[in-house]
């Protein structure tokens, strides 16, 4: 595969903190065209991940490469491809919309200021209202329509739902969906929220304890994963190597298994599984267990 | 870039350039006054036998302007406030904000939007302490051509040296902001640093910027002599005198108490000190610099804190070089 057919591409890649490591050992590619989901808890990696991405922190282990640059050289051309919204969407709160605008137009190779007005109009945003006088919602969505006015072919959003109340999120979604089908751009976005990515996204990369646990395309994960119901066992499940997560009751065993659909044994009864149910069991996985098939994190797209 | 430098920091630039602006108002109405009292030029009144108008005129200044030395020694803060307000904001406010995620993800590389800011804000405060010192130097010309130019409400104040200073100011409130990342702890640490930098540098190094000229003479029969420092004079009241004392005929320095013995031992000859002194061969001497090497002390200064700016900068720029934030 040639690099344009991947949108972000690492390898190795870690950051480490004084002594604490935030990301490691973090080798996988998100394909163009797709919307991708960075899903993980709190204190994850989640941001690091992404600022790596977008060239704002340099990596201490391995490397990043974005549209087949390295967002390192920090290059206007490299700049002008990536659109970024970081977390709680940072604004110069004392600059009028009209301002944040003009700012966007003199710092950027191309801005599309008409774009960033016709978004903003429909969703009757005044431009003459400083920025921190607006709701969280419609900053938001300044800040959305600042970095879609680059035209970026890759978007990257840090949390970008998660200071929003319910209606202002679902806003924040169409008009970002809105954009993508328009556009076709690459969007990469991390959540700590399940539910709202089955709608959008088709790619998923779950992070959890500075590391890849899971990473690839939605439809084919979902697949390749099943729950198993049978007898309640004590044997040690681990070893099987498939098993990503077992609950007892008091006479049934629940697996969850990755074995890509391998007939069950006698006494065992499969059913398909989630997606939210998915990357819970992946989240809940304490640090440094492995599913043999989850390792490899590069994933076809 | 450069309307953005513009509209994020025209807060800054105007409040402190109103504060220049009122000070240069206020000196200017109040120092044509105290030039008036010298139509022609304070420099014919230099010396001790001035005419009688001189006389007046110097009697005037004293009693009617004698408050310029406090109001001056609080005025070399406007250096620090100048490059601190600037500084101090530059990389912290955008840190504690979290717009550094934004400002350094448009199409402007981090280190293009670095130059312009220290580019900009850097000419500003120079350009600013320019202004304020050279209305400084005007207002104290009559003082300066009657006293010298070599006191801390003189020195400090006028020529190459605010705008050094301030451009420290700048320097290690950026560096401060960059590193502690608020912008409020980095003025504080500035100002430390500041005042640390200016007391080592006028008491300690300035005095020996240059080798100090040394004069040496026999204490005279009929001088008002005093036991703590002798009373000599280079002769130019415009030197900046660095010390003064005593030798004996032998050429090893008096200590005080040695001088102090001298003096009651006079007091019980009944002959006065001077002439105590004169009899035994006792030599005064005095170092100082000599008050033409004004600009050049002047250029080492601001050598000194224009040198230690770019090393803090640089520090910034490896910061920024690094991408740590």
């Amino acid at each position: 595969m040639t690099a344009t057919e991947y949108a972000l591409r690492t390898d190795g890649l870690g950051k480490r903190y004084r002594r604490t490591w935030a990301l490691r050992d973090c080798s996988l590619s998100v394909p163009t065209g797709r919307v991708t989901a960075l899903v993980g808890p709190n204190g994850a990696g989640k941001s690091t991940f992404l600022r790596l991405a977008v060239g704002l922190l340099a990596p201490t282990t391995g490397s990043v490469e974005v549209l087949g640059e390295s967002p390192a050289t920090n290059t206007p051309q490299v700049l002008s491809r990536i659109g970024f919204l970081a977390q709680d969407h940072p604004l110069y709160k004392h600059f009028t919309v009209a301002e944040l605008l003009r700012l966007g137009r003199s710092c950027n190779l191309r801005f599309d200021q008409g774009l960033a007005e016709r978004r903003l109009a429909q969703l009757e945003i005044p431009l003459d209202r400083k920025a921190g006088a607006l709701s969280g919602g419609q900053q938001a969505q300044v800040a959305l329509a600042l970095a879609l006015a680059k035209r970026p072919d890759l978007l990257v959003l840090d949390e970008p739902m998660a200071s929003l109340d319910p209606v202002a999120r679902l806003e924040f979604l169409q008009a970002l969906m809105g954009a993508v089908a328009a556009d076709g751009m690459t969007v990469l976005f991390s959540s700590h929220v399940v539910p709202e990515l089955e709608r959008v996204c088709d790619h998923l990369i779950v992070l959890n304890h500075s590391r890849v646990t899971l990473a690839g395309d939605i439809d084919s994960l979902v697949d390749e994963h099943r729950l198993l119901v049978g007898p309640r066992t004590t044997a040690d499940l681990d070893r099987a190597g498939t098993v990503v997560e077992a609950t007892h009751s008091e006479r049934h065993t629940t697996l969850l298994v990755r074995d890509g659909g391998l007939p069950a044994a006698p006494g065992w009864q499969s059913s398909p599984v989630g997606l939210e149910d998915l990357v819970l069991a992946y989240l809940r996985r304490p640090a440094g267990t492995e599913v043999a098939p989850t390792a490899r994190t590069e994933v076809p797209a | 870039m450069t309307w953005l430098t513009w509209r994020q920091h025209r807060a800054e630039m105007l409040t402190l350039g109103l504060l220049v602006a009122t000070i240069g108002a206020f000196l200017l109405a109040v120092g044509l006054q105290m030039h008036s009292l010298f139509p022609g030029g304070a420099g014919q009144c230099v010396g001790v036998d001035v005419s009688e108008t001189c006389s007046t005129a110097i009697r005037r200044l004293n009693e009617e302007h004698g408050y310029a030395s406090k109001m001056l020694n609080l005025f070399s803060l406007v250096p620090f406030l100048i490059g601190a307000f600037f500084g101090a904001p530059l990389v912290a406010r955008e840190l504690e904000a979290g717009t550094w995620q934004f400002a350094w993800t448009q199409s402007v590389p981090r280190m293009r939007w670095l130059a312009v800011k220290l580019g900009a804000l850097g000419l500003a405060t120079a350009v600013l302490a320019g202004v304020f010192s050279a209305v400084i130097t005007w207002y104290r010309q009559p003082m300066d051509v009657l006293d010298g130019r070599f006191g801390a409400d003189a020195f400090d104040l006028e020529g190459l040296a605010p705008a050094g200073y301030a451009l420290f100011a700048f320097a290690a409130a950026t560096a401060a902001g960059a590193l502690l990342r608020r912008s409020l702890p980095a003025i504080a640490i500035a100002l430390g640093a500041f005042l640390a930098v200016r007391v080592l540098v006028a008491g300690w190094l300035r005095p020996n910027f240059q080798e100090p000229q040394r004069l040496v003479e026999l204490v005279g029969a009929d001088d008002l002599a005093d036991p703590g420092n002798p009373r000599m004079s280079t002769g130019n009241p415009l030197d900046w005198t660095i010390a003064t004392g005593y030798v004996d005929s032998s050429g090893r320095p008096l200590s005080l108490y040695d001088s102090v013995a001298m003096y009651s031992a006079a007091q019980k000859e009944g002959v006065k000190f001077g002439a105590y002194l004169h009899e035994r061969g006792v030599q005064q001497w005095v170092e100082y610099q000599p008050a033409e090497r004004f600009w050049t002390f002047q250029l080492v200064e601001a050598a000194i804190f224009g040198g230690l700016a770019a090393a803090l900068l640089a520090l910034v720029v490896w910061r920024f070089k690094r991408r740590v934030f």
